[in-house]
């Protein structure tokens, strides 16, 4: 079978490519564009603009990882390719935070599901925002060319035991259930795609757009930290950043300076706000950072009487959007069901217990399934997302309080989850919460659902989808850019990633920020070339 | 690390009945960590990471360069590990104290990666552990760490675990996490979850694992 690597080819080959932990003395480059981040937002941005003839610079805080780098082990994955070495918690630390933080961003870690805009998203974004450019049939066409360049189909193998649970209970219960659209290659069905693709299937940004950029002479520097936009005359001049040792943590004395006639800014829903506070960006309106989403995610575990392995096998494949649009789009919280995979470091990290009580958890991994939901919020006044601001030493840090309406849809997807595990056949659940047991019946957890306290860090608490903070929206008074990611202030910068959703998506977005950057990036093009 | 036997039980009205108060008024929790931090550095805490330790006496492996955690730190993950993992360890004597030793390096390598700014809330996590006054009055642990017991440490952790204080269901949270992940996520302890590790197929056949 063919293990022609795509990046150690490229590297080979001649791509411009820099680990600033190599520098030795500071430095000055120059190009038409300066992307910042090279997940699915700067990705994209970069190869459209570099096949367009511009010439463009890639920037990235995390080091370059590929295949030779991709040993299906967990420690190692967690330390180097996620965001604080996978410790990244809201500022109270009620919420765990996964975020990739390599060359590829997030789609180098994440589990492969893509889905559209939903269009009640985009709808309410045309109503609420102003954004009369994005309906649905505006949209098709860039879903469809992102589709397309990411190898994005509805996954046809079956679904492993830890996904098909979750049809089951759907099937019984007369709830809707989905195949995941998944962005594979080749896929070989083994189940971690959360640690880097060791067969590179996955079609994220860094097997397609980045090489498409560096085949079309775009340079790449990793290892290397944004620290600041300098402003001149109300333009940004230039960027200023730090190499990174080759540690991955720690900056070096070297600077670089990148200066360019355009910056994207793409470095995540938190790295790109941070950025722009950073550089005091003229934000008159004070928005900056305002109106930021997660998809806050809770889960429930099930013991199934037969073996689960949930650690192998497509990671996700199947969904229910049962209650996501339910109660309408600004009714009371919606929420998406999928499935996690659970490998020992995941679970042992995520199951709050210690002592006997986690030797028999963790013991009873091969038979564990597991159900998430991700609540859609920003739909709502009681739901107004979180803010991110700069900690002493200038990192981002997220503050995101749980509202009651919040908590609310959490209470509810506890229900739901509890119910379609027993329906499809559990022995026991658990919540994940500090206060639960294991229940036996259906009954007995609704019971234990309806009292038990919904609060801060008894309710176990994640997010894999950081949106917003920089919010799309036609009037600069409650936004940062307009539609096409371009910021209402300063002319030669725009944002290109999660952070200008005006709402969380109600989906994974990877596949909505691959389509509004490829739309953007494209006028971007046509306005510099 | 000022031996407990010099530290009087708690008597000002900063730490004793208004304590629940005073961590539950929404800012108190952090200006209560970082005034421990400054706190127990005056007073003779180790908060420097603890670089190589010989492998005499504390059971590390010589070789390995501690980046985070220091020498008191050391001491209170190793008495809290015996009942954050208990029935998992080996039995014997020997082989238990190596395998704590082994995960208190990758629970240290761990959180280097976590980089500066998680660092320094878990330095301040640390720091109040060690530091005498709040290691009484807030864990409520009355020895000095190489001193407290596997139930005493067990107790501990019920009591962060059932609080209704959520800065310490926290720190709770915070503690069983780093030393779980470090435990169970390693390959030697895979079996522990009935993991038999990546599929045999793939590592015979992907190029990254050839090593010849």
């Amino acid at each position: 079978m063919p293990q022609t690597d795509r990046i150690a080819q490229g590297l080979k080959g001649g791509w411009k490519v820099t680990d600033g932990a190599t520098l030795t003395e500071n430095q000055t480059h120059e190009a038409d564009v300066v992307v910042i981040g090279t997940g699915a937002g700067g990705g994209t941005t970069a190869e459209i603009l570099a096949k367009s003839g511009l010439s463009v610079i890639l920037v990235e805080e995390g080091r370059l990882y590929y295949q030779k780098d991709f040993k299906m082990d967990e420690l190692t994955a967690y330390a180097t390719l996620y965001q604080e070495g996978m410790s990244r918690v809201t500022k109270d630390g009620a919420i765990a935070v996964l975020q990739g933080r390599c060359v590829g961003g997030s789609t180098t870690v994440n589990w492969t599901s893509s889905f559209r805009t939903p269009e009640a998203t985009l709808n309410y974004w045309v109503d609420n925002f102003g954004l009369k450019d994005l309906t649905p049939e505006a949209m098709a066409p860039w879903f469809d060319g992102r589709e397309e360049r990411h190898s994005i189909a509805l996954w046809d193998m079956p679904p492993n035991l830890n996904n098909d649970v979750l049809r089951q209970g759907c099937e019984k219960l007369g709830f809707n259930w989905q195949v995941i659209p998944r962005n594979v290659k080749g896929c070989w069905n083994l189940g971690y795609c959360g640690v880097g693709c060791p067969t590179n299937a996955k079609q994220g940004a860094l097997l397609t757009t980045i090489p498409g950029a560096l085949d079309n002479n775009a340079r790449l520097f990793h290892g290397l930290r944004a620290e600041k936009l300098i402003m001149n005359q109300g333009r940004i001049d230039h960027l200023q950043a730090t190499a990174m040792n080759a540690d991955g943590v720690t900056p070096s004395a070297i600077t670089v300076t990148l200066k360019a006639r355009h910056f994207v800014v793409a470095a995540s829903a938190i790295g790109s706000p941070g950025l722009l506070l950073r550089s005091n960006i003229p934000d008159p309106h004070n928005r900056i950072g305002k109106r930021s989403f997660l998809h806050p995610v809770n889960a429930t575990v099930a013991q199934m009487p037969e073996r689960v392995d949930p650690f192998y096998g497509a990671p996700q494949s199947i969904y229910s959007d049962e209650f996501n649009f339910k109660n309408g789009v600004g009714g009371p919280a919606g929420y998406k069901l999928e499935v996690p995979p659970l490998h020992p470091a995941l679970s042992a990290g995520v199951i709050p217990n210690h002592g006997q009580a986690q030797l028999n958890n963790m013991a009873a991994l091969p038979y564990t399934q597991s159900v998430i939901a991700l609540i859609r919020d920003g739909f709502h006044q009681d739901s107004p997302g979180g803010t991110v601001s700069l900690r002493d030493d200038g990192s981002p840090v997220l503050d995101y309080p749980l509202t009651d309406y919040l908590w609310q849809g959490l209470r509810e997807a506890f229900y739901s989850m509890a119910e379609i595990q027993f329906a499809a056949g559990a022995e026991r659940v658990r919540l994940m919460h500090l206060d639960s047991d294991w229940y036996t019946s259906w009954q007995d957890a609704k019971n234990a659902i309806a009292s038990i306290a919904m609060k801060p860090h008894r309710v176990r608490l994640f997010t894999a989808h950081q949106m917003g903070g920089c919010g799309m929206g036609s009037n600069p008074e409650n936004s940062v850019v307009n539609s096409f990611g371009e910021h209402h202030q300063i002319s030669n910068l725009s944002v290109h990633d999660a952070s200008i959703f005006p709402t969380s998506i109600g989906a994974n977005p990877q596949l909505s920020v691959y389509a509004f950057a490829a739309r953007n990036s494209v006028r971007l093009a046509q306005r510099l070339v | 690390m000022a031996d407990s036997s010099g530290v009087q039980p708690p008597h000002s009205e900063l730490i004793q009945p208004d304590r629940r108060s005073f961590l539950k008024a929404g800012m108190g929790g952090a200006i209560l960590l970082g005034t421990v931090s400054i706190t127990a550095g005056l007073a003779g805490c180790a908060t420097a990471p603890a670089g190589r330790l010989s492998a005499v006496g504390t059971r590390m492996d010589a070789r390995y360069q501690f980046r985070f955690l220091s020498r008191d730190d050391i001491q209170i993950v190793e008495a809290l590990l015996p009942a954050i993992l208990s029935p998992a360890l080996p039995e014997q004597p020997q082989a238990k104290r190596l395998a704590i030793a082994a995960t208190i390096e990758r629970i240290d390598a761990g959180i280097y990666n976590f980089g500066a700014p998680n660092q320094k809330e878990l330095r301040q996590l640390f720091d109040l552990l060690n530091f005498g006054v709040t290691r009484v009055t807030i864990a409520r642990v009355w020895s000095s760490w190489p001193n407290v017991t596997t139930a005493e440490a067990d107790a501990f952790l019920e009591r962060w675990r059932s609080s209704s204080i959520g800065l310490l269901n926290n720190g709770y949270v915070a503690l069983t996490k780093i030393s779980n992940v470090a435990f169970y996520g390693y390959k030697s302890n895979w079996h522990l979850s009935g993991y038999p590790g990546p599929p045999k197929y793939a590592v015979e056949t992907l190029p990254q694992f050839n090593n010849a």
